[in-house]
């Protein structure tokens, strides 16, 4: 099976800055896709180019392997939740909810049906017949999920979800993407978040500065960034062990972070076996010896470090 | 349901549902039959005026110029002033008429000086004058008196005088196509004067109705949304068809409204103490009605399309109002030629403004209500209006379809041409 978004050395330049450059990223199908980035660092700009909603200078998009600049229609296969959201402010939540899946193709009454178990799941059965505009911002906010999700998409394409939820509903958030997956669907979201993202992502893509930083499974991406780095830990301090670890020629650091626990870190490229005999041999037990995962905020913060926040600018859409 | 169906049918259905539609449904008409009728039921006509005549004039004046005051209206029953005459010199009763007057026991004071006849002047004084109605029943009183006296002098009854020089009426009708069934000047001109009134009214509301429509969706980015399931110019021609269908819906309902005031106009009339014709007289034919809502529907799709592109170029409603007010100004044109336009509608002028694509929405309606208008001039006119229509949904369509999906700042002129050129 093809990949459902491929992104091929694209770019998007405005009068004074690079938003994105030279981007390829892939996204198999069925999985969840996180695109990290700090602020300004081209998330956005990327997924509006997917939706066609503005031009890329460059590069090439295949989204359900068609070009949705060529072929509008496959986005009708796509449920986007923009960045920043909006609804007809005046209409009935249920009215709303109708009119976005009908214009994706939904019988109106199956959009009733179906809206109305929606509202249900997420809480909001009794604003069925509310205008919007007396909803509170999350209210709204799960609505619109709703329209972006009711017509079945093969993909849904979400620009920071998680904004603007209470943890609560961050979690029902987190359920219904899940839930997306599982049915087959391919999920792809931006986010700053690296908690919500390592929670959620199968596959990962880091940008800055609208350039690729790193991307991969998720798993690969921790692998990949690993250092040679340890947890020590004794079934009780004692004065051999922090002997034998002081002790220790080969470890280029070591730091206690407990009496009885100790991180350290063996040379790049150094296996991890020889340390792993000594310390069997010790008098004192051995209570647990595992190699160190970095954590996404960790490898972010390491790739990326304190990128300075890009200021926002206007983007003609130049559809 | 097609795209555009759906569109169309939300615009129309969240319009309709709202309580503004339908206060304006009704109070427009409640507010044209006010601004016509208010007036001339507001003149002081009914309320009572006690009036001292301080009379020094020649015997017999005096008693013409009460008669002729205290004499009921035509239509009426008893005349609205209550006379007493009190003998001059004016300087010996002033203060006291004053007096009585600031006491609020009388409402002013007419004098028929002793030189009358060579000044050919009277004196009226009140603490309020009173309309025009109430100056002119004294002048024509004290008129009627003091021509009675000088005729007499001559030896002339003053009846047989005005019989003899009564001024000539002249009847006015307009010819149209079924015979002399137009209506006279006065009806022609407020025929064409409503409907002038009611399709700018109706374009420029329902025209920046659009606009507003267009600048939510796209400050809320559901344009955004939308543009992944319908084509935008689809969106644009839903939203403006939806929009017009309200206007129509609008004007229907007017219509019907008009055809009851019409089959009762003969009641209506009475009540209002108008002459039974003048609300038939204000009647035009059906073929004439067909091709004023062609002109109100291509008027307004012409200037709908511009404010959708006024509300895609702009990213807030603050933006919009002075470029709002440019847009109206060619629809604001012809009200201002309404005395050519309704006073010779098959002159120059009234034939250029009928040409002009922007302007001819209004002048043609306006020129129709008043003559008949050759049908090469409307022929000419249409075909101008809808090419014009074509010219800008090409090129506004251009600029919605990137202006609706932009953000930052307010497009330049500059922008706009690059969309054109891009799109």
């Amino acid at each position: 099976m093809s990949e459902t978004l491929v992104l091929e050395g694209v770019s998007k330049r405005y009068a004074t800055h690079h938003a994105v450059r030279e981007l390829s990223l892939s996204v198999p199908p069925g999985s969840i896709y996180g695109i990290l980035g700090p602020n300004g660092a081209g998330k956005s700009t990327t997924l509006r180019m997917v939706m066609n909603i503005i031009a890329r200078d460059a590069g090439r998009i295949s989204l359900l392997g068609v070009d949705p600049a060529r072929e509008r229609e496959v986005l009708r296969r796509v449920g986007y939740l923009p960045e920043e959201r909006g609804l007809y402010r005046k209409m009935k939540v249920i009215d709303v909810i109708i009119f976005f899946a009908c214009l994706k193709g939904v019988p109106a009454d199956r959009a009733r049906r179906e809206g109305e178990a929606w509202l249900e799941r997420m809480g909001l059965a009794q604003w069925r017949d509310a205008k919007v505009e007396t909803l509170s911002k999350g209210m709204q906010q799960k609505v619109q999920f709703i329209t972006t999700v009711l017509h079945q998409p093969e993909v849904l394409i979400l620009d920071e979800p998680h904004s603007g939820l209470d943890p609560v509903n961050q979690e029902v958030l987190r359920d219904t993407i899940l839930d997306a997956a599982r049915q087959g669907r391919t999920v792809i979201f931006s986010t700053h978040n690296m908690d919500q993202a390592e929670q959620l992502c199968e596959y990962v893509c880091i940008i800055a500065g609208g350039q690729k930083v790193l991307d991969g499974r998720l798993r690969d991406v921790r692998r990949a960034n690993r250092g040679n780095r340890y947890l020590i830990e004794f079934d009780e301090a004692s004065a051999e062990a922090d002997r034998f670890i002081h002790g220790n020629r080969r470890l280029l650091s070591r730091t206690q972070r407990a009496p009885e626990l100790w991180e350290v870190e063996l040379p790049a490229g150094d296996e991890p076996g020889e340390l792993l005999a000594e310390l069997a041999r010790l008098p004192v037990p051995l209570h647990r010896f595992e190699r160190i995962e970095p954590s996404l905020h960790e490898i972010f913060v390491t790739h990326v470090g304190n990128a300075a926040v890009a200021e926002r600018r206007q983007e003609p859409a130049h559809v | 349901m097609s795209e555009v169906m759906l569109i169309l049918r939300r615009e129309f259905l969240e319009r309709v549902r709202t309580r503004g539609f339908v206060l304006g449904t009704i109070l427009f008409p409640l507010f044209l039959a006010a601004v016509l009728i208010l007036p001339v039921m507001l003149d002081d006509g009914a309320e009572e005026r006690r009036f001292a005549i301080v009379d020094e004039a020649p015997a017999g004046i005096g008693e013409r110029f009460v008669q002729a005051l205290t004499a009921p209206a035509p239509g009426a029953e008893t005349s609205r002033y209550r006379v007493e005459v009190i003998a001059g010199p004016l300087d010996a009763v002033r203060d006291e008429l004053h007096a009585r007057i600031q006491a609020d026991e009388l409402d002013g004071y007419v004098v028929l000086p002793a030189d009358v006849l060579e000044r050919n002047q009277v004196q009226y004084r009140a603490k309020a004058l009173g309309g025009p109605s109430v100056l002119r029943e004294i002048r024509s009183a004290a008129s009627q008196a003091v021509q009675a006296e000088r005729l007499r002098q001559v030896g002339l009854e003053l009846q047989q005088v005005a019989a003899l020089i009564r001024p000539v009426e002249v009847d006015n009708a307009r010819i149209t196509a079924e015979g002399e069934e137009g209506g006279d000047a006065a009806s022609t001109f407020l025929a064409a004067y409503i409907i002038a009134m009611a399709i700018y009214t109706l374009v420029a509301m329902y025209g920046m109705s659009v606009m507003r429509s267009v600048l939510e969706e796209k400050t809320n980015r559901i344009a955004e949304v939308l543009a992944s399931s319908v084509r935008p110019s689809r969106l644009m021609a839903g939203k403006i068809l939806g929009v017009g269908s309200v206007a129509l819906f609008q004007v229907l309902i007017w219509a019907v409204l008009i055809v009851l005031l019409m089959t009762q106009s003969g009641a209506i009339a009475a009540r209002f103490g108008v002459a039974p014709d003048a609300i038939r007289s204000l009647g035009i034919a059906p073929g004439t009605v067909t091709l004023l809502i062609v002109y109100l529907l291509l008027g307004f799709f012409l200037f709908a399309s511009l404010f959708a592109v006024l509300g895609a170029a702009v990213t807030s409603e603050q933006e919009a109002q002075s470029l709002q007010m440019v847009l109206m100004l060619p629809l604001f044109v012809p009200l201002l030629f309404m005395v050519p336009l309704a006073g010779d509608p098959l002159g120059r002028t009234a034939a250029i403004l009928g040409l002009i694509p922007f302007t001819a929405p209004i002048a043609m309606p306006i020129r129709m209500a008043a003559a008949p208008i050759p049908s090469v001039q409307i022929a000419a006119s249409l075909a101008l209006l809808a090419l014009a229509l074509a010219v800008c949904v090409w090129i506004g369509g251009k600029i919605y379809r990137i202006g609706i999906l932009s953000t930052g700042k307010r497009a330049t002129l500059k922008d706009l041409v690059e969309w054109v050129r891009i799109a």
